[in-house]
């Protein structure tokens, strides 16, 4: 633990009565002003972890540090932390100023002082003028950031986001995306933003966290995540991606789809029964005769920036290929891809073994 | 075509409002304008602003509104316990259950349990502080009104809590808001409509008691309502009972009026 760590999960675990854990022994260390995002699907946990750094719910089992501190027991308007919520939770009874400048009215702020910070919270949002709006009369984006501005306005150290952009249509999803990135490297503070979807989660975070059933997956930066996923789930869960059974002969040569292949991977048993991993984009269409590997096109969607190519080869597996070469239905084709386009995953790996392992062959 | 469908479908209703709202106002108003001969008058307005009669509309206001603010007083935090219990909906059919019980019926259960040799007493006597003369003072008049009007309070109200968004508490919590504060700046705030909905169904109703004025407080507290009464069915005095009644009507269009929903952003 660094001086830069703000928040520490150890072995966390929570559960509600007699069901199931929602959380399973959970560790992990949030460092201070970075931007992390909880990706998983729905019922995974995430909120979970979201609402016990919140403090809306308590831990089961194990300990929650936030800055050295255990907090376990401290209750939500305690803790140096805010939140925006899924449904903004702005109130409704309140306009936009007060809605603002709710958690300094609390703090028993003087008024000129309030005026002020609601003030340069709205510009920070870019709601300059808004004040005296009440709630119902802004749009769907504008309640996102009067839900921003009220947050960013207490001079929290954490920003906890739940799903704020999946009330949003895409265009205006994109466009927050890249406002609450800009936002969060204005303010310098931590940003830990949960969400479903793969793409606002790659494109916004310093991490990621993959969360499935209770458990973190794999974390990691977003090109970390995406080129190397630790087992079938974050492959299959981070973009699109072809998982074949393969074996690895030995070091930088696997096996799959009856032919060997050259790699990068390395550290595995001779023999050893792999997943091999290669994303659609990856696949390259060629010419039967100079492809790696033959295929049957079985379908085509056109996706607009490329076409969806569904493929089988002769070992029955199924490859998908983005291209922006159409190909026909029915012909046959050639797969070219790159030794470092291949991606082996040890089964029932987990992250601590796989980070040794790619440790060992970096280095 | 289609709005003629629609208009047929209004009869019953339009029939319902005439016979039973409309055509009984009207004959309150024309009643008031005679007097006990049966003389055009305006003596019955005279009379009513002298101060036997306002006194007694002030009583009636009065005890109107002790049975409204203990009911709200005990019917709120009941609302607030029932959302958080598991079996809410039983809970809540238990506290409505006694609406469905004839009110005479109540009346006279109480008369039997606030009764010198009552259960009530026989209570008092036990814990040492003996029998006491419960029926026909304030306190059982406004007991048992509260007792039959508290579901009318506690319903709105609950009905305001449930649909109050959770994560409303959540983010004042998040905010720094202790769980009083939540409940001042939030909870209450977002729920008065219910409370203003409660306030009107119990003030109202209680403007008007007659019964329980007689049965229970022994005709001590006399109400607009015991005097309406006593004016059609003793007095015989239906000019003075009609002018009585076209100002409780105008007091309970003004309620209505000051408690009524104010659309809200």
């Amino acid at each position: 633990m660094t001086e830069q760590t703000i928040i520490r999960f150890d072995q966390v675990t929570k559960q509600y009565d007699h069901d199931q854990a929602v959380l399973n022994n959970v560790s992990f260390e949030i460092e201070r002003g970075k931007f992390y995002t909880l990706l998983g699907p729905s019922g995974c946990g995430k909120t979970t972890i979201l609402r016990l750094i919140a403090g809306f719910t308590e831990p089961s089992q194990g300990k929650i540090y936030f800055n050295g501190q255990i907090i376990n027991t401290v209750p939500a308007n305690k803790r140096q932390v805010n939140t925006v919520f899924q449904d903004y939770a702005l109130f409704p009874h309140l306009n936009v100023f007060e809605n603002v400048a709710f958690g300094l009215r609390i703090k028993k702020m003087k008024q000129s002082q309030i005026t002020e910070k609601v003030k340069e919270a709205l510009r920070f949002v870019n709601l300059e003028g808004y004040d005296h709006r009440t709630i119902s009369e802004m749009s769907g984006g504008q309640k996102q950031r009067v839900a921003i501005a009220r947050a960013i306005v207490n001079e929290p150290e954490v920003i906890l986001l739940d799903e704020p952009l999946s009330a949003l249509d895409l265009k205006l999803r994109t466009e927050m995306q890249y406002e609450l990135r800009d936002l969060q490297k204005r303010l310098g503070i931590t940003f830990i933003f949960v969400t479903h979807d793969q793409e606002e989660a790659l494109a916004m975070s310093d991490e990621i966290f993959v969360i499935n059933k209770g458990s973190i997956q794999q974390s990691g930066s977003p090109i970390d995540i995406y080129d190397e996923p630790i087992n079938r789930f974050v492959a299959d869960f981070i973009g699109e991606s072809n998982i074949i059974p393969g074996t690895m002969r030995q070091d930088f040569l696997v096996n799959f789809a009856d032919k060997d292949f050259e790699c990068v991977d390395k550290g595995f048993d001779a023999n050893e029964a792999v997943e091999v991993v290669i994303r659609p984009e990856d696949l390259e269409i060629t010419e039967p005769s100079l492809g790696k590997l033959q295929v049957r096109v079985d379908s085509q969607l056109f996706r607009g920036v490329h076409f969806e190519i569904c493929c089988f080869d002769e070992a029955g597996n199924e490859w998908l290929v983005h291209s922006t070469k159409r190909a026909q239905v029915g012909e046959t084709i050639g797969l070219n891809f790159s030794p470092e386009a291949i991606h082996v995953m040890r089964f029932g790996e987990t992250e601590e073994e796989f980070d040794k392992r790619l440790e060992a062959y970096d280095g | 075509m289609q709005t003629r469908y629609k208009n047929i479908y209004l009869i019953p209703y339009v029939l319902w409002i005439v016979l039973f709202v409309i055509a009984p106002i009207l004959l309150i108003i024309y009643y008031s304008f005679f007097n006990i001969e049966g003389h055009l008058t305006f003596d019955n307005y005279i009379q009513f602003f002298t101060p036997v009669y306002l006194k007694m509309a002030a009583s009636s206001f009065w005890y109107a509104f002790l049975i409204m603010a203990i009911s709200l007083i005990i019917a709120y935090p009941t609302a607030l316990l029932l959302t958080r219990t598991k079996h809410k909906q039983l809970w809540l059919l238990l506290i409505i259950l006694p609406t469905w019980i004839n009110l005479l019926l109540k009346a006279y259960a109480f008369l039997g349990i606030f009764g010198t040799y009552g259960p009530a007493n026989t209570f008092l006597q036990f814990i040492g502080i003996g029998t006491k003369q419960l029926l026909f003072t304030d306190f059982s008049f406004l007991f048992v009104s509260v007792y039959i009007f508290i579901p009318f309070m506690i319903l709105p109200i609950f009905n305001a809590l449930e649909e109050l968004n959770p994560s409303l508490i959540d983010a004042s919590r998040d905010l720094g808001g202790s769980p009083w504060t939540t409940f001042r700046r939030v909870i209450f705030p977002l729920t008065l409509d219910g409370v203003k909905s409660g306030c009107q169904a119990v003030f109202i109703p209680a403007l008007s008691l007659f019964m329980i004025t007689r049965l229970i407080a022994g005709n001590r507290v006399i109400t607009l309502g015991t005097a309406i009464e006593e004016h059609f069915l003793v007095t015989q005095d239906w000019g003075m009972g009609a002018t009585i009644a076209v100002f409780l009507i105008i007091a309970m269009a003004i309620i209505m009026i000051l408690t009524g929903k104010r659309r809200r952003g």
